[in-house]
């Protein structure tokens, strides 16, 4: 039933004596928020406590953490040239996202729209993706960049043009972080896609409608009345786009491991391979932290940014 | 509601985009579903035929892959294992995140914006490092080698974001609903249980196709904190057909298929549910 | 509209950080320098024995296995190891757990900073078991043995022994050793006009020409996975400096910036100038190597004693090239220190952990009786290194190896393995970047040697 259809007779809400309303409400927030909190602490709080911990020290995992270093980790981490690479991928991977992928699932949303035939159709197709798992993804693909025609599908296709040789994919430093994009956009631009479905949803007829009266085309109303009405869903898009590419770990190191040479290395890459492939957990675990200081430095100032009020809400 | 005539020029101009953005669509839709296909192909293939020629039509398809799968009894465990920690984190999910989103959304005191911003915190800890604690957390408590370390870690994992999602959503249930309640006596747990629960259901499968998708295809907490093969669940199970130096990507192919049918048919039946919990937020007037 | 914007916020939040938080790493096909197992069916359920209850019942023991030897024929072997042994052994419950490769190092390294080793688990020695050791995590067997004057030590062959042995004691026992050639396609040779395989590096290089002339893929590299092309670098810098060197760089009297480690990359690089891998071997596999070996496609790889299985299996039509497959070892170098017969290599073996009872060691004593390793090597699954087990290895290939093994007097376990992990890591890295030409071999054997600073003390 509709929010908005329901009446106070149809709730048919028990009489009840009126206890302090205080003490009551007190009482039912805490017993709410309970297991919340005991679980986020026990499981998520503490790992990070404990990861600040071992953050100061040069500890390879085994035993107790003797070798206190201070914020030596940090500062090493800062003057690695393989952590900043690392790090402008991720801002590469950043910008991809923004200026292609969220772009692409626009148009797409838009497309499908609300009134094009078969639209459920490629709704359920394009959401597809991203109901497998990062690990298969990330193993067709591998197999559909082979650098052997006869083995790899898109090379096998490539070849076919007059001219055009099979390409090196993931083992050609130049486009390995591309390739690693492509995947990335593959599996999500179906969650964008229905995102912006949905915000398409709540733009209310009316407005197209009075736009088109006024004799406005296509491109016009995408252009002044789509756009700025999707704001608070792109917005949010953004957010997720931006913090996902920040953490990528599970699609990059099954497909390329970061390399070749650090070419397509993420953040978070970077902290695995060091952390727990060179048996230097303080060393990881700053790692960690530094990324988890640069998701939240990110996540305060852009929340802080866009809160303006939404067109939609005005109305 | 003015109608508007299109003249037939119009209709013209109004069907050659029309085909236009099919054509886009069908584009994307080979592309979304080749490597899906190829996938399939794949499972349908001897080990040699899948590495030396991944990508052509199996012929002939060799089904005995899948029979072979479905023929093991751990393959019937492991589904079985999946299912059990699935339901119930998603229950977890469900039942904790609402209550609480519930006292943020709809319940004042004192620090409750701080105590919000805090459960936001989970959202950027990715879960690679915090793996270490956890499994020293887990020792302690004595929980190696059950699921209900599984069924906790994700649970623990999924609070912050579904935390927010839920709240989102009780925000939009309007003020007066609650006041009316109130007024006529009815506690916050009542206002809670009976009438916002009810009203909220398409947020709440939402939020559980979501969880139920991350935790099907959940790798990492299973392998850690699982030993017995008889509590492995269905990503453990690709690892039996790899070995030191050879993957039987054929069978590979043909276990993640079958292991990934039961998300998608779910996910085709649910799908209606998540779209309509993205907008049954819309309050017109 | 904010109302909305938090939906689809969390939603959005939830499906991101949870899908990117809690999907995993995963096993692939990209192993470390390891031995073999072609891959197959479901795991086998321990089976648990019933205790018959005797006159001198002894108090029920338990031995906790984790091993990663998925094929089907090695996995049900090592389960009848299990089961012979607790039918001899009433008391005794054998639990195994079957990982794979990439699974089981994750796993491992999780439970070993916890402080909770398995009592037996796999092992391929050197670095890794070196900190393990270090850290009080295994249990010193040398007194079993060395027990009745060192009966259990001397069945082993000794460079084997010695991979699973830190600071003069022991802490595990090898069961498969072998070692890292030249595999290739006698076919191929022949149709390029090379009636022998190379025996000097010139050679080697000789033929590279030779049979990219004849339009052939001289080498296949799975430079993706970054060991396949250290092993090039590491065999190149054995017969420039010998075991003099490394020992010298390993205790620190020497540098890896000494000449022979400098000399090898700029020789990998003379190698590399002939273009002599196939198409994209950057971001190649070690699967995508010995596919195109198995399927004739590449004329030679370097690669360890599982080759051939992996070859086959990996082929079309699981034949592998047959009879066509030869074995050279790593030709000499005009004029370097180390000798032909000198070989790097590694296997496979059991270590101990700390809290494991009597029975594990008694156990693991029982799996390397000379019977029990020719049963290993009659299924293809090892080189045994125990006198006696080689009566079960019937293939010539890898009899070949195992002599080629036994002849060398300097046996050197894999530079990634036989260094600290950390150390190893840098060696793969260091190596690719020469392979990648955005490192000169100065630059990389620098990295090399920061990284020895750091950790070899």
């Amino acid at each position: 039933m509709n929010i908005a259809q329901v009446s106070r007779d149809d709730l048919k809400l028990p009489r009840r004596n009126r206890s302090p309303r205080r003490v009551q409400d007190y009482v039912t927030i805490t017993l709410f928020l309970l297991p919340a909190f005991i679980l986020f602490l026990v499981f998520l709080v503490y790992p990070i406590f404990r990861s600040v911990y071992y953050s100061t020290f040069n500890w390879n995992g085994l035993g107790p953490a003797v070798n206190f270093v201070g914020l030596d980790n940090f500062k090493q981490i800062l003057s690695d040239n393989i952590f900043m690479t690392a790090v402008g991928n991720c801002l590469l991977i950043v910008l991809f996202s923004l200026t292609l992928q969220l772009p692409l699932s626009l148009a797409l949303a838009i497309m499908v729209g609300r009134d094009l035939p078969g639209r459920a159709f490629f709704r359920a197709i394009f959401f597809m993706p991203y109901v497998l798992s990062e690990v298969i993804t990330a193993i067709i693909w591998l197999g559909l960049f082979n650098p052997d025609p006869e083995r790899g599908l898109i090379n096998a296709i490539l070849v076919l043009i007059p001219g055009v040789q099979a390409q090196g994919f993931l083992g050609d430093t130049k486009v390995v972080l591309l390739c690693v994009f492509v995947v990335l956009t593959w599996k999500y631009f179906g969650l964008h896609m229905l995102l912006y479905l949905a915000g398409l949803q709540n733009i209310p007829r009316e407005i197209e409608e009075a736009a088109l009266i006024d004799g406005a085309n296509q491109w016009q109303m995408i252009r002044h009345i789509t756009i700025p009405l999707l704001g608070s869903t792109i917005r949010t898009t953004i957010y997720l786009s931006v913090l996902g590419s920040l953490t990528q770990f599970n699609l990059i190191w099954i497909m390329t491991k970061g390399g070749p040479v650090n070419a397509s290395e993420s953040m978070a890459t970077y902290m695995y391979r060091f952390g727990f492939i060179r048996f230097w957990l303080g060393y990881g675990s700053a790692v960690a932290l530094v990324m988890l200081l640069i998701c939240l430095v990110f996540s305060i100032g852009y929340l802080r940014l866009v809160r303006q009020p939404d067109y939609l809400g005005g109305i | 509601m003015a109608a508007v005539n299109l003249r037939r020029s119009d209709a013209f101009k109004k069907n050659l985009p029309r085909f236009f953005q099919y054509l886009v669509l069908i584009i994307v839709v080979l592309v979304v579903l080749v490597p899906i296909v190829v996938l399939i192909f794949g499972a349908l293939k001897t080990r040699g035929e899948m590495y030396s020629r991944p990508y052509t039509i199996p012929i002939p398809p060799h089904w005995e892959n899948f029979r072979a799968i479905l023929g093991q009894s751990t393959f019937w465990t492991m589904l079985r294992n999946s299912l059990i920690v699935m339901l119930a984190s998603t229950a977890g999910v469900l039942v904790i995140c609402s209550l609480a989103a519930f006292v943020f959304a709809r319940m004042q005191f004192k620090g409750k914006d701080l105590a919000f911003n805090f459960l936001t915190l989970g959202l950027m800890f990715p879960i690679t490092v915090a793996i270490m604690p956890e499994y020293l957390v887990i020792r302690q408590m004595h929980l190696t080698n059950t699921l209900l370390a599984v069924i906790l870690i994700q649970t623990a994992f999924g609070l912050s974001g579904n935390i927010l999602i839920l709240r989102g959503f009780f925000l939009s249930i309007p003020v007066e609903l609650q006041d009316a309640a109130s007024i006529d006596g009815c506690s916050a747990f009542d206002f809670f249980w009976r009438i916002l629960l009810p009203l909220a259901r398409p947020a709440l499968s939402a939020v559980a196709a979501l969880t139920m998708i991350v935790s099907w295809n959940d790798l990492l907490t299973p392998l850690v904190f699982i030993d017995r093969e008889t509590l492995w669940t269905l990503p453990l199970g690709t690892m039996q057909f790899q070995g030191q130096y050879g993957t039987d990507l054929n069978m590979v192919a043909a276990f993640v298929t079958l292991s990934a049918l039961p998300t998608v048919i779910f996910y085709l039946f649910a799908e209606r549910q998540i779209v309509a919990g993205l907008t049954a937020g819309a309050l017109k007037g | 509209m904010l109302r909305k914007l938090l939906v689809l916020v969390s939603l959005v939040l939830i499906a991101s950080f949870v899908l990117t938080a809690c999907a995993a790493p995963a096993p692939t096909a990209a192993p470390a320098t390891q031995a073999p197992a072609p891959a197959t069916q479901a795991p086998a359920k321990p089976v648990v024995p019933v205790l018959v209850p005797t006159n001198t019942s002894l108090p029920p023991v338990k031995i906790v296995w984790w091993h990663i030897s998925t094929a089907d024929a090695h996995k049900a072997l090592f389960q009848q190891f299990a089961d012979q042994y607790t039918a001899i052994h009433p008391n005794v419950t054998i639990e195994i757990t079957v990982l794979e490769n990439e699974a089981f190092k994750s796993k491992l390294t999780t439970v070993m900073q916890g402080g909770q080793p398995p009592d037996i688990f796999q092992s391929w020695g050197g670095g890794v078991m070196n900190e393990y050791a270090k850290a009080g995590l295994l249990r010193d067997i040398t007194p079993e043995l060395d027990a009745n004057s060192g009966a259990w030590r001397n069945t082993f062959a000794a460079g084997a022994l010695g991979v699973y042995g830190y600071k003069g004691k022991n802490y595990g026992v090898p069961w498969d050793m072998g070692m890292i050639g030249w595999w290739y396609n006698k076919a191929l040779f022949t149709k390029a006009g090379i009636a022998n395989p190379p025996a000097t590096w010139t050679e080697l290089l000789a033929d590279v020409t030779a049979l990219k002339k004849a339009g052939i893929t001289p080498i296949a590299l799975g430079e993706g996975d970054k060991w396949p092309g250290m092993h090039m670098w590491a065999y190149l810098v054995t017969r420039l400096g010998g075991e003099a060197n490394f020992e010298g760089a390993l205790l620190r009297t020497g540098s890896f910036t000494d000449k022979p480690f400098i000399d090898a990359g700029k020789m990998l690089n003379d190698l590399i100038a002939l273009h002599p891998f196939q198409a994209g071997f950057l971001g190649a596999t070690y699967g995508d190597e010995a596919t195109a070996m198995g399927n004739g496609k590449a004329a030679m790889e370097l690669m360890g004693q599982w080759a051939p299985s992996v070859e086959q299996a990996n082929s079309t039509d699981k034949k592998g090239i047959g009879a066509n497959l030869g074995f050279f070892p790593f030709p000499a170098v005009e004029g370097g220190a180390g000798a032909i017969s000198d070989a790097i290599g590694g296997g496979n073996g059991f270590a101990v952990g700390k809290n494991a009872p009597d029975a594990a060691v008694d156990f693991v004593k029982f799996m390397t009786s000379a019977a029990n390793q020719a049963a290993l090597a009659k299924i293809g699954v090892a080189i045994p290194v125990v006198k006696g087990g080689e009566v079960g290895l019937t293939d010539p290939l890898m009899i070949l190896v195992q002599k080629n093994f036994a002849a060398g007097k300097y046996f050197q376990l894999y530079y990634d393995q036989a260094l600290p992990p950390a150390m190893g890591s840098v060696i793969n890295d260091a190596t690719q970047g020469i392979f990648a030409g955005k490192l000169t071999p100065e630059q990389a054997c620098q990295a090399i040697e920061d990284s020895a600073k750091q950790n070899l003390k």
